[in-house]
């Protein structure tokens, strides 16, 4: 016999706001999925189009606050190509350090999130905590726990002294054991194994016929980091700083959260190069910068896989037209395979494993 | 009278995802004092008796809301986490936005941020939890309500409450071209321009303060941003820059700011520069001085 359970729009264990349709036999083996959405559509492309290049900066950080400085950034780089733009390299190293800390505190809520659904307390509350080193530090040196309005076109808002880099520094000093502490964890912990491990499969023929991206395809065995296949900004100059990727051949929700791991710990050991190595010059060209006619397609690797930005131009202070590719939306698709034939209590956590930014991709 | 026990159940109307993330720092990293107090999280909307919405409020979403909000059981405290549920900020004037708030829900409790610290989450929470129990009690809400916890405080870096020297601003409206969310509103009058900064409107991301050529306009790191219903449109900062006279033909006129000409006389002392006079008299005057 078949039952039909439905989960959402609103629960607590969504942190957003979607609508499962779920068909299940007697022993709650999922047989029919159907996902409903919409709830966070807030038309951002017709938004964007109303606001000039300067609110546009902060808009496009709206779409989405976990990866709040992947947005304005890409958004940032297209209107660059379009103008022509020769960002300062200071700049770019600014950007790439806003960008990793960003990194770590996406990924590390997303894994907080996992052990909160696998009824893990001790381990959520302790990745809660490091957590917290990271948004202490970003609200020091940029004003905001969630968004730093680091970007501006043509640069950064912000620059770093010798008083922010010794903090930036003594953060990583802290959260780096800590962090490894509870890698270390999350492989062995017999309770999330359990819970975890072979939950929610996603086969590599799967996810490559799919598309997937960024940690969603590194659980499966794919690399396809932006960084590394197309570099840009300051990853373009300096190639030893593109991230050594941990790449899992399981597909499942634990070699997800194993490869994020591999983010994290890459993501601070990108900051501590940069750091080390600030080149000099300025933050900015222009603080309002003509923008001519143009179009222009741009890609960068945010915390959850790639992220396209496609901008059109005509050489007035508005975009014509902006639009972009989530990586959520393509990690959405595999939801399918994943839920299909798995249990109806694992599905808020397979969910979460592909860290899903419903804002993002409704916009 | 027994104790209330508050049953939190939070509900996304289509927000950024910022305040949900916030509010899950608040309810269970241990300085921000929800984890600790007595609190519950209910998984069913309907044993809720403290509403948390975030989000404008989207298209999609209102018919959801209000089918869970005929479940609740009455009296129930609603409050609204982040700016564009208070007032749809940044988002305001999409097709997609039915919001703000309190036009389908009576909000009891407005907490402005883009998103929020989780200390005014947890102020706001503890607000609603006042407000419920004069709700279960029969009294009446006063019109305020003091500051619950008085421990919390934010590095002097972080982007609080916008605030305005009038001394410095010439009204250039700059600050209102960048504002994102149409926060700053600078309207004038035969006095001069009088500048309103909406607290409720705000995201708080400093793009006024960072474009702002004179430094008039600048972040507090105030986050005093809890505050009730009734309290929801008074909440603006209001700054009169007025016009000066000319001292040559009595015409009103707004003279450039100390800020502006600092900028412009680098190496001469601003305050003995301003001679009040109006920009058609000196030009009149300069004009005079080199041809006559």
């Amino acid at each position: 016999m078949t039952q039909k359970i439905t989960i959402g729009p609103f629960s607590p264990e969504l942190e957003e706001s979607v609508y499962f349709k779920l068909e299940a036999d007697e022993e709650r083996t999922i047989t029919h999925v159907e996902i409903i959405n919409g709830f966070i559509h807030r038309g951002m492309e017709s938004l964007v189009t109303k606001k000039n290049f300067m609110q546009n900066l902060i808009l496009t950080e709206r779409v989405c606050s976990l990866c709040s400085n992947n947005h304005p950034f890409t958004y940032a780089l297209a209107v660059e190509k379009i103008a022509g733009i020769k960002v300062p390299m200071r700049a770019e190293a600014l950007r790439v350090i806003a960008d990793e800390v960003k990194r770590v505190a996406s990924d590390l809520f997303n894994l907080s999130m996992l052990t909160h659904l696998a009824h893990n307390h001790e381990l959520m509350r302790d990745t809660m905590n490091t957590r917290e080193h990271m948004q202490d530090l970003k609200e020091i040196i940029w004003g905001n726990r969630m968004d730093m309005s680091a970007n501006l076109l043509s640069g950064t808002k912000y620059d770093l002294d010798e008083r922010k880099i010794k903090l930036i520094l003594e953060t990583l000093d802290i959260v780096e054991p800590k962090l490894r502490d509870l890698q270390e964890r999350y492989e062995t912990d017999e309770q999330l194994r359990k819970k975890t491990v072979g939950v929610g499969v996603l086969p590599k023929e799967d996810a490559l016929e799919i598309g997937v991206t960024g940690p969603v395809a590194r659980g499966s065995g794919i690399n396809n980091d932006v960084r590394v296949k197309a570099p840009y900004s300051l990853y373009a100059y300096r190639p030893k700083l593109r991230p050594k990727v941990t790449l899992r051949e399981e597909g499942d929700v634990h070699a997800r959260a194993m490869a994020r791991f591999g983010d994290i710990l890459e993501a601070v050991r990108i900051i501590r190069d940069v750091v080390a190595d600030m080149p000099e010059g300025d933050t900015y060209v222009e603080k309002r910068p003509h923008i001519p006619a143009g179009e222009a397609v741009v890609r960068t690797e945010a915390p959850r896989g790639e992220l396209i930005y496609y901008l059109k131009t005509d050489g007035s202070q508005k975009p014509v037209r902006m639009r972009w590719k989530v990586p959520t939306f393509t990690n959405w698709e595999a939801l399918k395979v994943m839920i299909l034939g798995d249990k109806v209590d694992n599905v808020t956590m397979i969910l979460n494993s592909i860290d899903p930014c419903i804002s993002c991709t409704e916009r | 009278m027994s104790k209330v026990v508050p049953k939190v159940f939070r509900i996304n109307t289509g927000s950024c995802n910022g305040c949900d993330v916030e509010f899950v720092a608040a309810a269970f990293v241990d300085k921000f004092h929800i984890a600790t107090s007595d609190v519950e999280f209910v998984d069913d909307v309907k044993d809720a008796n403290l509403l948390v919405i975030t989000g404008p409020l989207t298209a999609r979403s209102e018919s959801f809301l209000k089918n869970a909000l005929t479940k609740l059981k009455k009296p129930f405290t609603v409050v609204g986490v982040g700016t564009c549920s208070v007032s749809c900020g940044i988002f305001r004037d999409s097709y997609a936005i039915n919001g703000p708030l309190d036009k389908f829900v009576d909000v009891d409790v407005n907490v402005a941020g883009c998103p929020p610290r989780p200390e005014s989450i947890a102020e706001g929470i503890a607000k609603g939890i006042k407000v419920l129990e004069q709700k279960l009690s029969g009294e009446v809400t006063p019109k305020t309500i003091d500051t619950i916890f008085s421990d919390f405080s934010a590095p002097a870096s972080f982007r609080g409450r916008m605030d305005l020297n009038p001394d410095m601003c010439t009204g250039c409206r700059t600050c209102e071209t960048v504002c994102p969310s149409t926060a700053i509103k600078i309207e004038e009058n035969e006095e001069g321009f009088i500048h309103n900064i909406w607290h409720n409107s705000c995201c708080y991301c400093g793009n006024c303060a960072y474009f702002c050529p004179t430094g008039a306009i600048f972040s507090t790191n105030s986050f005093d941003t809890v505050k009730l219903q009734n309290e929801k449109f008074s909440d603006v900062n209001v700054a009169n820059i007025p016009f000066e006279e000319c001292s040559c033909c009595g015409e009103k006129y707004m003279p450039p700011s100390r800020g502006l000409l600092g900028k412009s006389y680098v190496h001469d002392d601003v305050n003995k520069l301003n001679t009040n006079i109006c920009s058609k008299c000196r030009k009149e005057a300069n004009f005079k001085r080199m041809y006559a």
